[in-house]
């Protein structure tokens, strides 16, 4: 193609640039080898030698997270576990007090109410004692001075005993049949039941 | 007009690698767009495909020298 | 440059400006991309073994990137296309494959260098050769010689394209392959230069003997020249990455019957 300026450099200068020229080749060849020696028994394994333990270390690393995570996870799952135990036992304790708290009521509010019955009735009781010896020392002073006064309007000496008691167990119980509610209201205020209700209705 | 006749015929020799590198990444391009994950299993054959399509356009070079002389 | 335009008129670029002799001449001289070949692969080696004196787990920048380019070697080709069961003992080949082819490149692009080793097509070939002996051994260590021939043509075929297939397999496994595999570097490399030859010889002659209007579109003559500068990089890149790529696919064949 280009005669004029290649034309004295011979047969390499103007040959096909598809003929290879064998000093090339050779050089090539040389070049190659001593690359691929170097590559095979220098590069290749030093970089695999580094390369397998970056990946061990790696894993090795890894494992040592997981361990870790584990163990956080571990720890994380025993903390929720005390804590749901301090919330169990915080409201166990609660529910207890709250138990106590009301038993504690309702043993007072018995007491209360017995000691209420018991005042109440301690105070029937002794109403009813003392209507009884109100009762009694009536009888007794009733009958004396009812006997005295006969005897005296009489004249007849009624002190045989038996007749006297007698006389006066039977104006009692006339006078009791006469107003029965009377002497018994006013005998006995104390009694809660009757009283109470008829002067609540009465009311 | 002075020339090489070879010239011409590795010109027409081209025509056909060029179609076919244009059909190879046409085929690349919208196989990436439809699963952008599988890009780089498509450019390793895209790559392949592309130089074995180009060869024919090297070959073109050696002939039309190899012809040229 | 041989090339240089003279006022007689512009010469284009041609297959002899890539016949650079330094010492004699003739079939063994010593030639510039012989020097060069010899200066890469010492740079390569040097790298090689003073970059991996002392690894360390956590990676200074230099080591980050010798393995980067290692990684990309091992995970992104060889073992994504042969497999990591059986990449091991190709590492080294495609290491030193890829770290020449892509180092030879780029000196084609590189300022006061500008010559692409590989585009000579004496060192593809070597390469070729390469690659395309250790295929063949493998599949034949591997398989035997039998089971290569066996592996040539595909099962269900019908008996009368049997002996077509297989002249035609045998023909692409024994010629057409390592044939392709050198052309197409030297076809990438060579072209590649070539084009920077005539935007560079052209834009200058242009310039300097060109009437007005010539001096003017020499401006974007040497715009292109710049342009194509960058493509060339790409090339130089996909270029051996592709180099790798069919080898290791190469060898991966192989290993087929076993994934």
């Amino acid at each position: 193609m280009t005669p004029v300026l290649t034309a004295e450099e011979g047969f390499w200068a103007t040959a096909y640039p598809v003929i290879p020229h064998p000093g090339e080749i050779i050089a090539g060849t040389i070049c190659f080898i001593v690359l691929l020696v170097v590559a095979y028994k220098v590069a290749v394994p030093r970089l695999e030698t580094m390369l397998a333990q970056r990946q061990a270390a790696i894993q090795g690393g890894m494992e040592k997270a997981e361990k870790a995570q584990a163990e956080a996870a571990a720890a994380l799952e025993e903390y929720r576990a005390q804590l749901a135990d301090a919330r169990a036992e915080a409201a166990r304790i609660r529910e207890e007090a709250r138990a106590e708290g009301a038993k504690i009521i309702a043993e007072m509010r018995e007491r209360a109410a017995a000691e209420a019955e018991r005042i109440t009735e301690a105070a029937g009781r002794q109403v009813e004692a003392e209507r009884q010896a109100a009762v009694t020392s009536l009888r007794t002073e009733l009958g004396g001075l009812a006997t005295e006064l006969a005897s005296r309007i009489v004249g007849e000496s009624l002190t045989d005993s038996a007749r006297q008691s007698r006389i006066v167990e039977r104006f009692l119980t006339e006078l009791e049949q006469s107003s029965p509610e009377e002497v018994r209201a006013t005998a006995a205020p104390a009694e809660p039941a009757a009283p109470s209700t008829s002067r609540g209705t009465s009311r | 007009m002075t020339g090489s006749l070879a010239i011409v015929g590795y010109g027409l020799s081209a025509i056909g690698p060029g179609v076919g590198v244009g059909l190879i990444f046409a085929a690349y391009v919208s196989g990436v767009a439809r699963q952008p994950e599988a890009r780089g299993m498509l450019q390793t054959i895209a790559i392949l495909g592309f130089v074995l399509c180009e060869q024919f356009a090297i070959f073109g070079i050696a002939l039309a020298f190899v012809f040229s002389g | 440059m041989i090339g240089v335009p003279t006022s007689a008129g512009f010469v284009p670029p041609s297959p002899a400006d890539f016949w650079q002799p330094l010492i004699g001449d003739g079939g063994f001289a010593i030639t510039r991309p012989m020097f060069l070949m010899v200066l890469t692969t010492a740079a390569i080696c040097l790298v090689l073994v003073l970059g991996t004196r002392r690894l360390t787990l956590v990676p200074g920048r230099g080591q980050w990137a010798l393995e980067g380019v290692y990684g990309f070697v091992r995970n992104s080709v060889g073992r994504d296309v042969i497999g990591a069961a059986h990449v091991r003992p190709y590492l080294g080949l495609l290491l030193a494959i890829f770290t020449l082819v892509l180092v030879n490149n780029v000196m084609g692009i590189t300022p006061l260098v500008q010559y692409p080793t590989f585009s000579r097509i004496g060192f593809p070939i070597v390469l070729a050769v390469a690659v395309w002996a250790v295929y063949l051994v493998a599949h034949v260590r591997r398989n035997g010689l039998i089971g290569f021939l066996k592996h040539l043509v595909p099962p269900g075929l019908p008996v009368f394209a049997v002996p077509v297939v297989f002249v035609l397999e045998l023909l692409t496994f024994l010629v057409i392959r390592p044939v392709t595999l050198a052309l197409r570097l030297f076809g990438n490399m060579f072209a590649g230069h070539t084009l920077l030859l005539l935007f560079a010889l052209g834009g200058e002659f242009m310039l300097l003997h060109g009437g007005a209007f010539l001096k003017v579109v020499s401006v974007p003559t040497f715009a292109i020249f710049f342009f194509i500068t960058a493509f060339e990089i790409l090339v130089s890149f996909l270029q051996a990455y592709v180099f790798v790529l069919l080898t290791s696919l190469y060898i991966a064949e192989v290993y087929a019957d076993d994934h």
